[in-house]
């Protein structure tokens, strides 16, 4: 094969020599950081000057912000009730930063930054973080009966450790799950497109065999932009989930 | 990718072949750039961009708000105004009507009055004229009597040639 699918997710230093070192690791500016990058400059000065105060009749922009301003307020308001607002910075945060990483990762050529585990596992175990901490600074060691759940006493034995464990993979799975999708619908696309290039490659019929895959490209970029979407929102309302139950245990909000 | 010069402390990597999400050569660079931008993405949504979007939310609800209450006043205002409306309206309707009926009865009054005054103008005429009959008639009878005597008494005369008294007479004729 010409091409490689997986070296799309390659990191790459753009800078050959190291930054600085860190506890003996060599931090590089790599293709990744220069996305994050872009995404937090992009998403921090659109966000800042979209809403202009005292503007009640919204431009483009400033409705886009206000959308998903609200949709992400929503979103913790029905989940966890009002108690869960003012986690509100660190969800919108959460949920901007992982929408714009996936769609700026659409863009042919540039960097899928949360196509990388180690960035979406360190996203996941911050939400952990914030839950455990939010847990026991609202119930102290009464935040521990969320491994015990209402059910018959006999039960609990085997209740208790399956709650745990179920806790304990929540940052594995949120991680796995968006790395996992964008992981393989970008794999997809790098597939498809070493088909147009080889079959193009080779000549004759079989060059005009390669809008076959360029079709199918097509499609599957339709897709991946839900995809790139929908695992935004999926790790944001997770995340409110989570919350939920550090802010009222098994209770209902 | 994992370039010789990208990290002193893991081994190297061939250049095709490997997995680069799992190369844990690049995590401290990944984590690092990770950090710095979410902080600061979180630090301009906390302190800049969630205040001003929430802000303009809000003056817009409230402007919403405010002019629902004062469209809400205004109308409260229209209704009230038209139920004084209708009030006076029934007020003088009630007046008019109480004036009409007030008239009606005053002039059915007078009517009765004029009726009535008539009639004993009528009837005391109609006594005057009985009373007139009444004599006209006793007086003709009285002439009658006296007639019917006097004729008795010259046709006596002519016929026998005897003077019959005026009571003989009258009492042939039965008077």
């Amino acid at each position: 094969m010409a091409m490689n699918p997986m070296e799309q997710f390659a990191i790459k230093p753009l800078v050959e020599a190291p930054l600085f070192q860190i506890g003996g690791h060599a931090i590089h500016f790599t293709n990744q950081a220069a996305m994050m990058v872009l995404v937090a400059v992009v998403a921090s000065v659109f966000l800042s000057l979209a809403a202009k105060p005292g503007r009640l009749v919204p431009t483009r922009g400033q409705s886009l912000a206000e959308v998903s301003y609200e949709f992400v307020a929503n979103m913790i308001h029905s989940t966890t009730g009002p108690s869960g607002l003012k986690f509100f910075p660190f969800v919108f945060t959460l949920f901007i930063f992982v929408v714009c990483c996936n769609f700026f990762g659409m863009v042919p050529g540039t960097f899928t930054v949360t196509s990388q585990i180690a960035v979406t596992f360190a996203l996941s175990s911050l939400v952990m973080l914030v839950v455990i901490v939010t847990g026991f600074m609202k119930h102290g060691i009464g935040f521990l009966k969320l491994f015990v759940p209402h059910a018959p006493v006999y039960l609990l034995p085997l209740l208790i450790p399956i709650e745990f464990i179920s806790f304990m993979t929540r940052p594995i799975s949120l991680a796995v799950r968006l790395f996992a999708n964008m992981l393989a619908g970008h794999t997809m696309l790098g597939v498809f497109a070493g088909f147009v290039v080889s079959l193009g490659a080779a000549g004759g019929v079989l060059s005009l065999l390669s809008i076959g895959p360029m079709l199918l490209i097509v499609a599957i970029m339709l897709l991946e932009l839900l995809v790139a979407f929908l695992q935004a929102y999926v790790f944001a309302i997770l995340t409110c989930i989570y919350l939920n139950e550090a802010l009222h245990l098994h209770d209902q909000h | 990718m994992a370039e010789p010069v990208h990290t002193t402390a893991t081994t190297e990597h061939p250049q095709e072949g490997g997995f680069p999400p799992l190369d844990t050569s690049t995590f401290p660079t990944q984590i690092f750039w990770l950090v710095v931008t979410f902080a600061f993405l979180f630090t301009v949504v906390w302190r800049v961009a969630g205040p001003r979007i929430n802000g303009v939310i809000t003056s817009r609800r409230s402007a919403i708000n405010s002019a629902i209450a004062e469209a809400s006043k205004a109308r409260a205002e229209a209704e009230a105004a038209q139920a004084g409306y209708e009030t006076s309206l029934a007020n003088a309707r009630s007046r008019a009507n109480a004036l009409a009926e007030e008239t009606r009865q005053s002039l059915n009054g007078e009517i009765a009055k004029a009726k009535a005054d008539a009639d004993a103008e009528a009837a005391k005429a109609m006594a005057a004229a009985d009373a007139r009959i009444n004599a006209t008639r006793e007086s003709a009878k009285a002439t009658v009597g006296t007639a019917a005597r006097d004729a008795a008494i010259a046709i006596v005369e002519r016929l026998t040639g005897d003077k019959v008294s005026s009571d003989e007479a009258a009492k042939a004729v039965g008077n």
